[in-house]
């Protein structure tokens, strides 16, 4: 039989229908849970989260970028982590340790670190494990020793391993002599790691560098299990290739990889036995007290199963958590004017859904920076304050950041030690009439060489990833050229600008350092001389003998009231010089659902989930109550499919002469 | 004759294939310099021993064409190596996270397929069934009303199908999943409803008038008045005699669209989270991952040129009247 048209229309609706009805229609896109209740009875409790991409490596010694770490901070514990109350100053408590480490000093004047390893913990059950039949065993020092011998070998490709070989002695030679020899000698230790005992591990810097605590705090020293790295080679063993360890973590942390269907779901599922933290016993407000009491010193994790679902874009990631199926999300630009109101509040449909809202101040800060081996900018520091007195930061925030965002007066961004919050920079208030003086003063007045009455003319580097961007750049154009400068805006990939700011090829350009670690060195050091590219960071290529004195005297201390001092005139010079024109510090919005309160508003905790309880009884009703699915759409539409059908067919017929 | 046509076709395909690749290569680092993909992948942040290692280990600090260092063959060069390992078919591992390329191909197939496959068919089923009728009812106002929707429907851009069906079928009726994809056998059907009707939806109008025009063509043959002379009613010249001819035409726009069903829908895979090749291609260039880029491209202009060949082929194979020469 021939295709007959109408027969072949009521076919596809009715495969359609059928498909439909198999669907069995509802819109929950997340799977269903590992299972249904725990193994002492009690319900099964999952939270559900988005990524914004699949993570390049969940390797602790390899990934260095936030995605990652927020995957990897959930599969293994560090040494110490961050108190997740405590956010000024942010403040460092043990994790895998027993304890601090404990600081001495050697004759040599180098400093030592014991690191105290808590007893019993262990890994999570896994094959690799064949002498005790798969069960996780115990952590102990050689593990966190080995976690740095993987820092120093070269086919790890540890991205910090130049940061560390400076104090750490020996992470450097062991590196050298794996690239001799092409391999590492694992057997060999490391000079600065000394296994103390089976519980104990001894750092010997060469030189002070307190810094090191917070690298115990991030995953590069997280202990890894050699018996996974050596099974999980990605290589194939009796017939089966076996995974890379970069995606198969056999980690200490809270939570174990359950599954991974790249580019759609991540799923971790709770480490059974991990008893490594509890919840916090204080160090929340007073206005806390009440919801956090009860849980303090509880067992952690309190939810069983996270599935992070990979959303790459941010209008189907809101989507999904205003109809429940997320329990978290941050407010991205598109939907920033249906969420809040003109006071920045939710506005009335979202508050009555219950949403809590968050502004999350990021330890990051934003500038412009001037190319300080330019001829023109480099040499004339009057020109640099005028160029920074006629920017309307305020304005900007309005404009881009939906005036949430800090206006920056200091490099140090405000919980880190030694930000001043009353501190005003001179030339950063926004006053035009000075910023013509300071430009007449420099040599250039009402923007033009005097000699030639030719104006200024300066270029302006920016990345064009996206149509904000260029906008921003035309704005920064325009506040430059309020002062009968000429501007032109170079526009670059993202990549290409990566080259030309290493290069030294532009004369001001965007930039912006997000905090490593809360310590001021990690912003400072963006200015000391000797980190000029393609060395370090120091994009604007300042070199001030008395800021680099007055910085190394301040990288090795304590945070005491004599570091602070350093740290403010630090701040001083810094501002006094004008480098970057300081712009702002980042704040973010996010929403939880009512169900799943956030606990944590520190952004240094990459593994919060770990504290998070989910009202799972209110979460089921709330979302039944959201996604009700009309029914009389679903007759109208199979009615007008069935009128269509019969319609064509009595056409056909009648025409069929 | 058909086995020289072929062997011709195929040397032939060579040298495209190397300017593709070669083409590739220049936009890829014009673009960007193998360090700034390094520092896109490692982040901004890694230190420049790390990036010099991330290139040496890659092949990524070769000289691009031309290798004049002193003591290295003048051959080894990124291109080369690059060329030599696609013609071994050997896709590498991808330059973001190290695994294998072809692993992410096989796992990708999937999904797309689940989602272009039943496109194509129900989108040719529907397209020509509705042209034929059109056809039957030709210069009546039901041709006049269907030209009408199928222009609008054609004037809809892409993406705003996609935005609307998943307004209105995942937010409003919240019927389907907005978003999301679950291989979970029949499970995954509720995933695949929503995007594979949006996608015929979409490509409807457009079909209907190219087939209807094609129908139209085959109406004013001789053989059909014929027929009709002899009395075939016109639902059977048109349903018997008239698909049959027009499918002639028909076969040569289809088969070319075969091989690209297995290389997936950029935009529904995006706008859907499918994790299928059209979004594991779209990452791969969001991120600089090359290896994958290159892969892709490789495989993507070695289907192009089959389906032109089996385009040929086909509509050599339908119509006794076309010889190979």
């Amino acid at each position: 039989m021939p295709t007959f048209a109408p027969a072949a229309l009521a076919r596809t609706s009715a495969a359609l229908a059928l498909a439909a009805a198999l669907a069995g229609c509802g819109n929950d896109p997340n799977p269903a849970p590992l299972r249904r209740a725990r193994a002492d009875g009690r319900p099964w409790i999952v939270s559900y989260r988005a990524l914004g991409d699949d993570p390049r490596s969940l390797d602790p010694q390899v990934s260095y970028d936030t995605l990652g770490h927020a995957v990897i901070s959930l599969l293994y514990d560090t040494p110490l982590e961050y108190q997740p109350f405590r956010t000024d100053p942010y403040e460092l408590q043990p994790c895998l340790l027993d304890a601090m480490p404990e600081r001495t000093r050697d004759a040599r004047g180098g400093d030592l670190y014991t690191l105290r390893l808590k007893r019993g913990l262990k890994f999570t059950d896994d094959p690799c494990f064949a002498a005790t039949a798969g069960r996780g065993r115990e952590i102990v020092a050689a593990d966190l020793a080995y976690a740095f011998q993987r820092i120093a070998d070269p086919a790890v490709e540890c991205p910090v391993l130049s940061v560390l070989q400076e104090p750490l002695p020996g992470l450097g030679e062991a590196y050298a002599a794996a690239k001799k020899t092409g391999r590492f000698d694992y057997d060999r230790p490391i000079a600065g790691v000394e296994i103390v005992d089976r519980y104990t591990l001894r750092l010997r810097l060469a030189k002070p560098y307190p810094q090191i605590l917070y690298w115990l705090a991030m995953p590069f020293t997280a202990p890894v299990p050699r018996e996974a790295v050596e099974y999980y080679d990605g290589k194939p063993h009796g017939g089966s290739a076996r995974e890379q360890f970069r995606f198969h973590p056999v980690g200490t942390g809270a939570f174990r990889l359950a599954e991974w269907r790249r580019g759609r779901l991540l799923r971790l599922e709770r480490h059974p036995g991990y008893a490594a933290t509890r919840f916090p016993t204080d160090g929340w407000s007073a206005a806390e007290e009440a919801r956090f009491r009860p849980l303090a010193g509880k067992p952690l994790p309190l939810i069983d199963e996270i599935q992070f679902s990979i959303i790459r874009e941010s209008i189907p990631r809101w989507l999904l958590f205003r109809q429940g199926w997320l329990d978290s999300s941050g407010v991205s630009k598109d939907v920033f004017g249906s969420v809040l109101d003109a006071a920045r509040e939710l506005t009335p449909a979202f508050r009555a859904r219950g949403f809590h809202l968050h502004r999350d101040a990021n330890p990051a800060t934003f500038y412009l920076v001037f190319n300080m081996t330019d001829p023109i900018l480099g040499k004339n520091r009057k020109l640099r304050q005028a160029i920074a007195c006629a920017y309307d930061r305020d304005l900007a925030n309005e404009i881009f950041f939906n005036g949430i965002f800090l206006n920056a007066e200091q490099i140090v961004p405000p919980g880190v030690f030694g930000h001043q919050a009353d501190l005003k920079s001179p030339w950063l208030r926004h006053d035009l009439a000075l910023a013509r003086r300071l430009l007449a003063e420099a040599g250039w007045p009402e923007g033009r060489d005097p000699a030639t009455g030719r104006p200024l003319e300066l270029t302006l580097d920016t990345t064009v990833d996206d149509p904000e961007s260029r906008q921003m750049a035309e704005f920064e154009k325009g506040q430059i050229e309020q002062l009968g400068i000429r501007v032109r805006v170079i526009e670059n990939l993202w990549a290409r600008q990566q080259d030309k700011v290493d290069g030294g090829h532009f004369q001001i350009v965007t930039g912006g350092w997000q905090a490593d670690y809360p310590d001021p060195e990690n912003f400072f050091m963006l200015f000391a001389g000797r980190n000029a590219p393609p060395r370090g960071s120091n994009h604007s290529r300042y070199a001030n003998p008395e800021f680099d004195r007055l910085f190394d005297q301040m990288r090795v201390m304590d945070n005491t009231p004599e570091r602070r001092r350093i740290v403010r005139r630090l701040s001083a010079i810094l501002n006094e010089d004008c480098p970057v024109v300081l712009l702002t510090h980042p704040v973010a919005y996010a929403l939880n659902q009512p169900w799943a309160p956030r606990v944590t508003s520190n952004p240094l905790v990459a593994n919060a989930a770990k504290y998070v309880a989910v009202d799972t009884a209110m979460r089921d009703r709330l979302r039944r109550e959201w996604n009700r699915a009309p029914t009389w759409p679903a007759w109208a539409a199979a009615g007008a499919l069935v009128a269509l059908v019969a319609g064509a067919f009595l056409w056909s017929a009648r025409h069929d002469a | 004759m058909m086995r020289d046509y072929l062997f011709r076709r195929l040397l032939s395909a060579i040298p495209i294939l190397i300017g593709v690749m070669l083409l590739t290569f220049l936009l890829f680092f014009v673009m960007q310099t193998p360090r700034a993909m390094a520092l896109r992948i490692l982040g901004p942040k890694v230190p420049p021993e790390a990036v010099a290692n991330w290139l040496h280990h890659r092949g990524y600090d070769k000289p691009r064409f031309l290798n004049l260092r002193p003591g290295e063959r003048v051959w080894d060069t990124q291109f080369v190596r690059h060329m030599t390992a696609l013609a071994r078919f050997d896709l590498g591992r991808s330059d973001a996270t190290g695994e294998p390329v072809a692993a992410m191909f096989r796992r990708g197939m999937i999904p797309s397929l689940l989602i272009t496959l039943p496109v194509f068919l129900v989108g040719l089923c529907l397209a020509v069934s509705v042209a034929l009728l059109l056809v039957l009812a030709r210069e009546s106002a039901l041709d006049f009303v269907g030209a009408l929707l199928c222009v609008g429907m054609m004037s809809v851009p892409y993406m705003a199908w996609v935005i609307f069906g998943q307004w209105l079928m995942g937010v409003k009726l919240t019927w389907f999943p907005a978003f999301g994809f679950d291989l979970a056998g029949l499970g995954t059907t509720r995933f695949l409803v929503l995007p594979v009707a949006l996608a015929v939806l979409a490509g409807l109008g457009a079909d209907v008038r190219l087939y209807r025009a094609i129908f139209l063509e085959e109406i004013r043959q001789d053989y059909v008045r014929t027929a009709r002379a002899k009395g075939a009613s016109a639902r059977r010249v048109l349903f018997v005699h008239v698909l049959k001819n027009g499918m002639i035409s028909l076969a040569t726009l289809v088969v070319a669209s075969l091989p690209f069903l297995i290389m997936g829908s950029l935009v529904l895979e995006s706008f859907f989270g499918i994790p299928g090749l059209g979004n594991l291609m779209m990452n791969a260039i969001r991120t600089s991952d090359f290896a994958v880029v290159r892969a892709s491209v490789w495989l993507g202009s070695l289907l192009y040129l089959g389906g032109l060949l089996l385009t040929d082929l086909a509509y050599a194979l339908v119509d006794p009247r076309v010889r190979f020469q």
